[in-house]
């Protein structure tokens, strides 16, 4: 796919101080923001309306999947609505592919959402009365193509998601997970640089859902597209997301990678929620390594070149590995031939354990 | 106080303006009946095109394919036993006069319901209006008919329209406000035109409602058919009618029989029709 191989700094969307403000008085409410910066409280108080979205800013770019993580009435559905204008914003800037999509008018925004961005709803939302086929090639026949190409590219695109057998059958004679697919295969056949997944998986039972998580993420990052995934469970938002926005009551309190958010929680509300995470596989030697010269002053008999080597990069598990190999109790961490850090029995059971919040904030 | 001038005043009115109304709107009156009369007439004689026997095959087939075997045998020995009872002129011409009168009733209620259906306040407007035309007892219509259309099944085919159309135009738009929210979405994510939207996302979530309008509108026909008997409609109606005049009791019960057959016969099509539609989209 030559999508893929355009610069993948390019960034596809774009939102900025994003507001959505639900009730009868929200240009009002906007209006008091823009000029006091009430607070969402003082907002509810005051002019009687719920703050959906606060100030959300992020940037999605071109061959990313980008999770958004929040509990239900966090404000992450209103927040992905935005992105394609189901939902119109009441303050702020959203531009996808370097268009505004506030100041396109209906045509534009029709095509926009019918070319380039894609929707996975957690509801699936397939046809009743139409095939598994017809339903995947929906996209392309409200675009107006053929009919014998419609279905090529549909079936082509439900075989990769593995129903190839199933294109004349009808939605109710399939199982959730299945559906799922076709919901899937449904936003993939008209080709968008940007799918929006609306907790696609949320219905589904654990073990199809994990074996979608990654199906999903491999097909995603095969076919070179960009993704925003919602989802209430961090441990998806893990598995599948490059970066992580955690929202909290229309906030987007934390955007970084798994791994950032896990051993960084920006404040007790992630932390909280990271805390029953298994962190063997997120967290990496880089940030549970100690500085050379500290450890040559307290173990000063130790031959650091004597150590076993490992990248920065290496997780947890790898380095309990080479711990248990090892006749010494320390790792050496090496980037372009230096060593760069030693990672001790003691680093390794703080990066399993976690450290309190006061600690990494010293850090 | 006497106050009846008031209500005397109204009802000076109310007969001057049906009298000006049939002086000077005759041509247009006896256009419209001539219409009306035209297509009745079309559709009795293709009805009466085939022996009564052919008919009552056509029916049998129909109800084994839409419902069940044993209801096509029912349909068939049925409709032959109209014929026994030296009733079938008059069953097909009833059957004539209901199916052209829900025909035209479809003809003005779906659209009307689609428009209603996506304008609320043209809803809104409406909604009082239907209820008036159901509460009020159906044989008002037949006044103001028989005073425009004078005697004959024109008059019963316009009282029967308006008292069929209420229950098509109130399914279809509910049928077409009850499209789920979900696929509302999908289809605005997938960027479809607003005809593509009603066309291939809110007619066919529709189609279980407005084929139970459909049943619901010939149920109302059927109704009516009977009574306008009394203004010259024809038919099973008129023979019930002048049975009663005479104390006929033996003719007016064999009429009931075959209005019951023929009633019973095309609900249970429609609804069967309807219930299909309603697999396919659930």
């Amino acid at each position: 796919m030559n999508s893929a191989m355009k610069d993948s700094n390019e960034v596809l969307v774009d939102c900025q101080s994003v507001w959505k403000i639900f009730g009868s008085r929200a240009q009002a409410a906007v209006k008091a923001i823009t000029e006091r910066g009430l607070s969402k409280k003082q907002v509810l108080q005051d002019f009687d309306c719920v703050v959906g979205v606060s100030d959300a800013s992020f940037q999605v770019r071109r061959g990313e999947i980008f999770c958004v993580m929040g509990l239900s009435g966090s404000g992450k559905s209103t927040l992905i609505r935005l992105l394609n204008r189901l939902i119109e914003p009441s303050l702020g800037k959203i531009t996808v592919k370097g268009k505004e999509i506030a100041k396109l008018n209906a045509a534009e925004l029709r095509d926009m959402r019918a070319r380039n961005i894609g929707m996975v709803f957690q509801s699936v939302a397939l046809l009743p009365n139409r095939t598994v086929l017809e339903n995947a090639a929906f996209g392309l026949e409200v675009r107006g193509i053929a009919k014998e190409e419609r279905n090529r590219t549909a079936r082509a695109t439900l075989e990769k998601v593995g129903l190839g057998d199933w294109t004349s059958r009808y939605p109710a004679e399939l199982s959730g997970g299945m559906q799922q697919r076709v919901g899937l295969a449904r936003a993939l056949a008209a080709d968008p640089e940007i799918i929006l997944m609306d907790e696609p998986f949320s219905a589904l039972d654990p073990l199809i859902r994990r074996q979608l998580q990654d199906e999903f993420r491999n097909l995603t990052k095969s076919l070179g597209k960009s993704a925003v995934f919602i989802t209430h469970d961090l441990e998806e938002a893990i598995r599948i997301g490059d970066r992580i926005a955690i929202m909290k009551d229309g906030v987007i309190v934390q955007v970084g990678t798994a791994e950032e958010i896990v051993t960084k929680p920006a404040d007790e509300y992630v932390s909280d929620f990271v805390a029953g995470i298994s962190r063997i596989h997120l967290v990496k030697a880089h940030s549970v390594m100690r500085p050379v010269a500290e450890f040559k002053s307290s173990q000063p008999q130790c031959d650091v070149n004597a150590l076993l080597r490992t990248s920065p990069e290496a997780d947890i598990g790898e380095l309990i590995d080479l711990t248990m190999q090892s006749e010494r109790d320390a790792v050496a961490v090496v980037e372009n031939g230096t060593v760069i850090g030693i990672v001790t029995i003691r680093g390794l059971l703080r990066g399993v354990a976690g450290a309190p919040a006061r600690e990494l904030a010293a850090a | 106080m006497d106050t009846s001038f008031i209500t005397d005043t109204f009802d000076a009115w109310t007969d001057t303006a049906l009298g000006w109304i049939s002086d000077n709107g005759e041509w247009l009156f006896d256009a419209f009946r001539t219409v009306l009369e035209g297509t009745y007439d079309g559709v009795l004689w293709l009805l009466q095109l085939a022996p009564f026997y052919l008919i009552a095959i056509i029916a049998a087939l129909l109800a084994r394919r839409l419902i069940n075997p044993l209801s096509g045998v029912v349909a068939g020995v049925a409709l032959i036993f109209c014929a026994v009872m030296g009733l079938w002129t008059e069953t097909m011409s009833t059957l004539a006069l209901v199916t052209t009168a829900t025909i035209l009733a479809l003809a003005v209620g779906i659209p009307v319901g689609i428009v209603a259906g996506f304008v609320k306040s043209f809803n809104r407007f409406l909604e009082p209006v239907l209820d008036l035309i159901q509460t009020l007892p159906p044989y008002i219509y037949l006044l103001p008919a028989i005073a425009l259309l004078g005697y004959g099944p024109a008059t019963a085919l316009v009282a029967t329209v308006i008292v069929a159309m209420p229950p098509a135009i109130r399914l279809t738009s509910l049928g077409i406000r009850m499209t789920p929210h979900e696929f509302i979405e999908l289809g605005q994510a997938s960027g479809l035109t607003p005809w593509q939207m009603f066309i291939k996302i809110r007619l066919p979530f529709a189609i279980p409602s407005i084929m139970a309008g459909i049943n619901q509108s010939l149920m109302m026909a059927f109704g009516m058919v009977v009574i306008a008997g009394i203004v010259g409609s024809g038919g099973l109606g008129e023979t019930i009618y002048t049975a009663v005049r005479t104390l006929d009791i033996a003719t007016s019960i064999n009429a009931a029989i075959a209005i019951v057959i023929l009633t019973m016969m095309l609900d249970r099509l429609t609804q069967s029709a309807a219930h299909r539609a309603e697999g396919r989209v659930r």
